[in-house]
């Protein structure tokens, strides 16, 4: 399902007929074709986006145009997606995920294609509506198929995720099923469990032993998150805390140590495995954070 | 049998003029013969061809329009005299960087319509007179014709 052709600098430069130099001046000036990079840093080109700037190389004037029409050529998946999406037809709506897992890494497909297409479906249709709530389910479905696939943790981190969207409707709870997704295929063991229900809390925490928390989305109330952190904390003690999507209580918060992570998902996870490493930690948002919720986990504390 | 070195073979347009090679970015002929468009000097434009009267020469600065006019490349020296950046000026439309500055032209489409000429492929080379847009004291007389592929206009700005 999640299979994508990557090509190292040396071979992308063959299939554009240009030296590995070149394609790195591209990278620099045009920011495309944008690699990843494999485990030991190296430049992985996904084959989609190499063959759509060699198209276009063939038909264009120069090679910002080129460019250009190549990132066009890409874009076509996300409006499939959302012409799928708004037209109710879903088996349409996983085609155009394969079509877009063909060109690129899945966490790109899900932050370039599947995120952005339901955005806009949010803005058309808003989410009271019923193309939303078909959209929002047909999207957390396929996030939690992908999640079942990731292979068993390699890591020995394991991250809790406190839950505090509405449900799988709230706009922010698809950001949140990426986060789990994407922190998941890193290796690390990732359970998530809603704000809202602390009974038996403890024993999971004993279980799960993490290493970090995340408190994600902004759904539920300050003292319904500060309590369930009150019983994280009881049970494992201090961890290094991180706020996701969040926003809306962030202007109340100070700090106690606790981080802002970036909203976008794919950035979020490597600040927070950044964050458990105890490496580049000041690369996270500096927001002084957290204190409605440290106040509030103290006072319940001090009623304790 | 004598060898006939100094001989070789160009290629010319309809009118019996040479067809020059340039890249769209740094201007320079290509170094011989490329297994691809993308200029073997810079990197960063694609190899373009142009009658002799029209190319671009000694750097001088120029930009290539299609036929919605819009910029599709900038050479690195009108990116520097012009002060844009091809990135960002690429699908804009000419007429956002340089306007008409010819009071004796017959009407303020001259510049647009000789452009659109030249980016269908036809019509010999014509000369106007322009200005940035957003500039009122400075001038430049430039040289319209057509390049590719595919078809284009070229604008040279005459040093």
């Amino acid at each position: 399902m999640f299979s994508m052709r990557t090509l190292k600098t040396s071979e992308a430069a063959t299939l554009l007929n240009v030296s590995p130099n070149t394609l790195r001046a591209w990278e620099r000036r045009f920011g495309y074709p944008q690699p990843q990079r494999s485990a030991g840093r190296h430049r992985l080109y996904t084959h989609g986006e190499v063959a759509a700037l060699r198209d276009a190389l063939g038909q264009g004037l120069s090679i910002s145009s080129a460019v250009s029409r190549a990132r066009e050529a890409l874009s076509t998946d996300t409006h499939t997606l959302v012409g799928a999406l708004a037209r109710f037809e879903l088996d349409r709506a996983d085609s155009a995920m394969e079509s877009a897992l063909a060109l690129r890494s899945l966490e790109r497909s899900v932050e370039e294609v599947l995120l952005p297409s339901l955005d806009e479906l949010d803005d058309r249709y808003g989410i009271d509506s019923a193309p939303w709530a078909l959209a929002a389910r047909w999207a957390d479905g396929w996030l939690r198929r992908a999640q079942r696939l990731v292979p068993p943790p390699v890591r020995p981190h394991a991250i809790l995720v406190g839950d505090a969207t509405r449900n799988e409707l709230d706009p922010e709870a698809l950001g949140v099923r990426a986060l789990e997704l994407f922190c998941g295929r890193s290796g690390a063991r990732v359970v998530a469990l809603p704000v809202s229900g602390v009974s038996g809390l403890a024993d999971v925490v004993e279980s799960l032993s993490p290493d970090a928390v995340v408190i994600a989305g902004s759904h539920l109330p300050d003292d319904d998150v500060a309590l369930w952190a009150y019983r994280v904390r009881a049970a494992a003690g201090p961890l290094p805390t991180a706020l996701f999507r969040r926003a809306r209580h962030d202007a109340k918060l100070r700090t106690t140590g606790t981080r802002v992570l970036s909203d976008a998902p794919f950035a979020a996870h490597r600040q927070l495995l950044a964050l458990i490493d105890g490496r580049d930690a000041t690369r996270l948002h500096d927001v002084p954070a957290l204190c409605a919720l440290g106040e509030e986990v103290d006072r319940h504390e001090a009623h304790v | 049998m004598r060898r006939l070195r100094a001989l070789r073979s160009v290629e010319v347009d309809d009118r019996g003029l040479e067809l020059v090679a340039f890249c769209g970015h740094c201007g320079q002929a290509p170094p011989g013969p490329q297994p691809s468009r993308v200029c073997g000097h810079c990197g960063l434009g694609l190899v373009l061809r142009a009658s002799s009267d029209v190319a671009p020469r000694n750097g001088e600065p120029f930009l290539v329009i299609d036929s919605t006019l819009s910029v599709c490349a900038v050479s690195a020296e009108a990116e520097e005299l012009l002060g844009i950046d091809e990135t960002t000026a690429v699908n804009r439309h000419i007429a956002d960087f340089l306007v008409p500055a010819d009071a004796n032209a017959p009407s303020s489409d001259n510049l647009l319509a000789l452009l659109v000429v030249a980016a269908s492929g036809g019509g010999a080379p014509r000369t106007a007179v322009v200005r940035p847009r957003t500039e009122f004291g400075v001038r430049f007389r430039v040289r319209i014709g057509s390049c590719g592929p595919p078809h284009a206009a070229l604008l040279v700005l005459a040093a």
